[in-house]
């Protein structure tokens, strides 16, 4: 095969001219450190990486570099980084990042994460990678900076919009991405309106196999690729799962994400050990929640909202302060509410304040003395979290909250002061995401979130790569309530504390049934007798282990990095 | 580049362009700009268009530069310096730049007084960069004799082994080439690309199958379109940019060079 040969002949001009007017002529030692930088600066082979060789500070595990490769060689540096929680990913950013700028393709770069991370983002880039990284204070960082971190939120909010619409970025970086599944949202029209030559985005929860997934996130990354939405949607149902029928978009999505998960990548994972411990309510923690599971079959005003009984009754397995705080807004968010109705609640809230101990709190207080170190306690609610930081006062304990409405510099302040001065954090839900705490191995599970992703994502806080120790996970259940019963009948059989880090969402994402809080709260509310229950519950269960099943079946036929088989 | 080797090569590059370094230390270096450095490296044109306008007295600006945030002490401010940074790929490119052409005479240590010859060479080296969706660059080194026409690759290592000077020594003459420059340069050109077009360009070929492949993807999704959009075309133009493959030859420096007989030994 014959190749376009090209010839550059602006030195050769250059040089009659200067042999004419004789000179002027370069220093030796210039000259031969030009060509020292040409050494440099040359790359000798089509394949492999230029980036690790000058990363003296780190060394990148083998799947990281292959993610890398990949993205650099194969996918002309656009795709979706779908590894497994915890596997890296950051790392393997920040090596394609470092890789292009080597090659000096990339100079301005945009990199936008979630508020808690803005900060650890820019200092492993500046340690780890040698970037001098940004994280944006001011809004004249956009224009002056090439390397930029920052949050979604704030970027994507004027001043900061406007003058980052003007800037021509060589590379984007977008950390959970997954939350621009959707097109008609704020985020994801500023990242697309985003002037950009690579970009990668970041998640670690895998296209859920839906049509319009696909086609948000790619054309993300190639816009154009994939004809206009109303064909596109013409040719695939928006919501059909016919990707793996189809030879095109398997292809398509095979070369725009890479996806490794933790069986593949060969690395020794310390031990996850799980310890259920069920728990016995007081004589009027019991009764209080037995006054509220009553509403329920007493009552028409709470039939409207059968979300509020279970509401209650799961905050009452947390804490008499979570009961509290509901029942306080109910009656205060009621208009005109009726005397029946206040006397209720009244009556609910005269057996809160009968409850003086909290069998929960005694048990972790007991717990983290044995432990005598660092520990997670994880909690659903706001007004247990604030109890349980009293409470552990009470006994001598230092605690540090830690909640997901905290700004990013409060987020690393607490994270801080739980390394360096604390030994217990309690953090809610939101608070879980985007903190990493591989400092700590042991986790207690005040609660439980009824959507067992929830639960990956919190013992993913602290069970990823730089976890040295074997990672300790409580889970509390009172015993005779909901909380028993989706643990016993949902979690345990499912196997769902043993598996490793992301079994457990490629599986919910195989039997793409929905949001499994929706399922719970149907079962547990809409089911006449505590028999229905049972069996709906076992309809959830053998779901999902059939789902487990078809997985296990074709995990061995999975090729390489892709998702999908 | 290692940070330390980054230091290293910073302070003889500064060193080389006449700038004194004012102050180093482990993980940084601050140097004093030359005017022609400040001019290269700062980038304030408008500074200095007034500066000459006014006739002022110059200030050429000082630079600290940071090779290792870890070792470097807290108190030194200065700008982060990496593998990759734009400001080390200005200060390579500036080197190109400045090097780009060059005369040299080689220093002969001739006890007696009799007049030694120097043959004029024509040095070149160039990349070759072979690109498709990926990247492979070669790096060559090629002198050509403009008295006989010889040529000679692995120049510029044989060079190394020869002691130059910018002036012609004394007890020294030039001998007059017979290829003139020009056509040198040619000569190079041609042997090059010969030689490239006798290799084996399965490179090409695998990428030409990689754009195919990725050409069908795209036909595909617009298969049912009647008229074409202009998203379509973009996307292909696109596609063509990432994956044609081609052969882009540049020269990064090279120079006249005149040598004694001995200087380069020729290969059987």
């Amino acid at each position: 095969m014959s190749v376009q040969i090209n010839f550059d002949s602006t030195w050769q001009n250059e040089f009659l001219h200067r042999i004419e007017e004789d000179g002027p002529w370069g220093s030796w030692e210039l000259y031969k450190l030009a060509l020292e930088v040409e050494n440099h600066t040359i790359i000798p082979e089509f394949e492999g990486l230029k980036a690790p060789k000058h990363l003296s500070s780190l060394t990148p595990l083998p799947h990281q570099l292959e993610v890398a490769k990949q993205v650099v060689e194969n996918m002309n540096g656009k795709a979706i980084l779908a590894d497994e929680v915890g596997l890296g990913k950051t790392i393997e950013a920040g090596l394609i990042l470092k890789e292009y700028m080597i090659r000096g393709l990339v100079k301005k770069v945009l990199i936008l994460v979630p508020a808690s991370l803005v900060t650890q983002w820019a200092i492993e880039l500046n340690t780890k990678f040698y970037i001098p990284a940004i994280t944006q204070r001011k809004s004249y960082v956009w224009e002056q900076c090439d390397v930029v971190v920052s949050s979604i939120d704030t970027a994507k909010r004027n001043p900061h919009k406007d003058i980052i619409y003007q800037q021509d970025y060589d590379l984007v970086i977008i950390d959970e991405a997954h939350k621009l599944k959707n097109n008609k949202t704020k985020n994801y029209e500023f990242v697309q309106n985003l002037k950009k030559k690579f970009c990668l985005l970041l998640t670690a929860t895998p296209i859920q196999n839906r049509i319009s997934e696909i086609f948000n996130l790619v054309s993300l990354l190639k816009p154009g690729h994939l004809g206009n939405e109303t064909d596109f949607y013409q040719k695939y149902q928006k919501d059909s799962r016919s990707i793996e029928d189809d030879e095109y978009l398997k292809e398509l999505v095979n070369k725009v994400m890479i996806r490794n998960r933790r069986a593949d990548t060969g690395i020794e994972w310390t031990k996850r050990k799980v310890e259920t411990l069920p728990i016995e309510f007081s004589k009027e923690e019991r009764e209080l929640y037995e006054a509220v599971s009553t509403l329920r079959k007493e009552n028409n005003w709470m039939n409207s909202s059968k979300f509020s009984v279970m509401t209650l009754q799961r905050e009452a397995c947390s804490s008499r302060e979570a009961v509290f705080f509901t029942l306080r807004n109910m009656l205060q968010k009621k208009e005109d509410p009726s005397e029946a109705f206040k006397e209720q609640i009244q009556s609910l809230i005269s057996k809160v304040e009968a409850v003086q101990t909290n069998a929960k709190a005694d048990k972790a207080l007991e717990l983290i003395q044995e432990i005598n170190d660092k520990v997670i306690i994880f909690t659903e609610y706001r007004a247990t979290q604030m109890y349980l930081q009293w409470f552990l006062k009470q006994h001598g304990i230092t605690s540090v909250p830690f909640r997901g409405g905290f700004k990013r510099g409060k987020k690393d302040w607490m994270r801080e002061l739980f390394q360096k001065n604390a030994q217990v954090l309690i953090a809610t839900e939101a608070g879980g995401e985007g903190i990493n705490l591989q400092f700590c191995n042991h986790i207690i599970n005040f609660d439980l979130p009824w959507n067992p992703m929830r639960l990956e994502q919190r013992i993913g806080r602290i069970h990823r790569l730089g976890q040295e120790k074997d990672v300790v996970i409580y889970n509390f259940a009172i015993k005779d309530t909901v909380e028993e019963h989706v643990l016993k009948l949902l979690y345990e059989k499912i196997h769902l504390f043993e598996k490793v880090i992301g079994d457990l969402d490629d599986i919910l994402t195989k039997l793409d049934f929905g949001n499994i809080d929706d399922h719970l709260i149907d079962i547990f509310g809409k089911s006449a007798s505590e028999g229905e229950m049972k069996i709906k519950m076992d309809n959830l269960t053998s779901m999902i282990q059939f789902a487990e099943e078809m997985r296990e079946g074709e995990a061995h036929a999975t090729a390489g990095n892709s998702a999908f088989s | 580049m290692q940070q330390q080797e980054i230091q290293h090569f910073l302070e003889r590059y500064f060193q080389a362009n006449n700038c004194s370094i004012t102050d180093k230390g482990p993980g940084y270096l601050t140097v004093q700009l030359s005017i022609e450095l400040d001019k290269v490296l700062m980038n304030r044109p408008f500074y200095w268009h007034y500066l000459e306008k006014t006739g002022g007295i110059p200030n050429p600006m000082q630079l600290t530069l940071i090779t290792d945030p870890n070792i470097a002490p807290k108190t030194i401010k200065g700008e982060t310096i990496h593998f990759g940074s734009p400001r080390l790929h200005q200060i390579f490119e500036s080197t190109k730049n400045l090097a780009g052409y060059i005369r040299l005479y080689e220093k002969n240590h001739h006890s007696d007084r009799q007049q030694t010859p120097l043959r004029p060479w024509l040095g070149i080296n160039l990349r070759i960069s072979y690109q498709c969706d990926r990247k492979r660059d070669v790096f060559r080194s090629i002198g050509l004799q403009l008295i006989n026409g010889q040529m000679v690759d692995h120049f510029h290592e044989k060079l190394m082994t020869v002691s130059l000077t910018p002036k012609i020594p004394d007890y020294s003459f030039t001998l007059s080439p017979l290829v003139m420059p020009k056509s040198g340069i040619i000569r190079i050109q041609h042997f090059i690309q010969q030689e490239i077009a006798t290799e084996d360009h399965q490179w090409a070929e695998e990428a030409t199958a990689r754009w195919q492949k990725d050409l069908n993807l795209l036909e595909h999704f617009y298969q049912d379109v009647e008229e074409k959009e202009e998203s379509y075309e973009i996307e292909k133009q696109a596609l063509k940019e990432q994956y044609e493959p081609k052969v882009n030859i540049s020269i990064i420096n090279g120079g006249l060079f005149y040598l004694t007989d001995q200087a380069i030994s020729f290969p059987a």
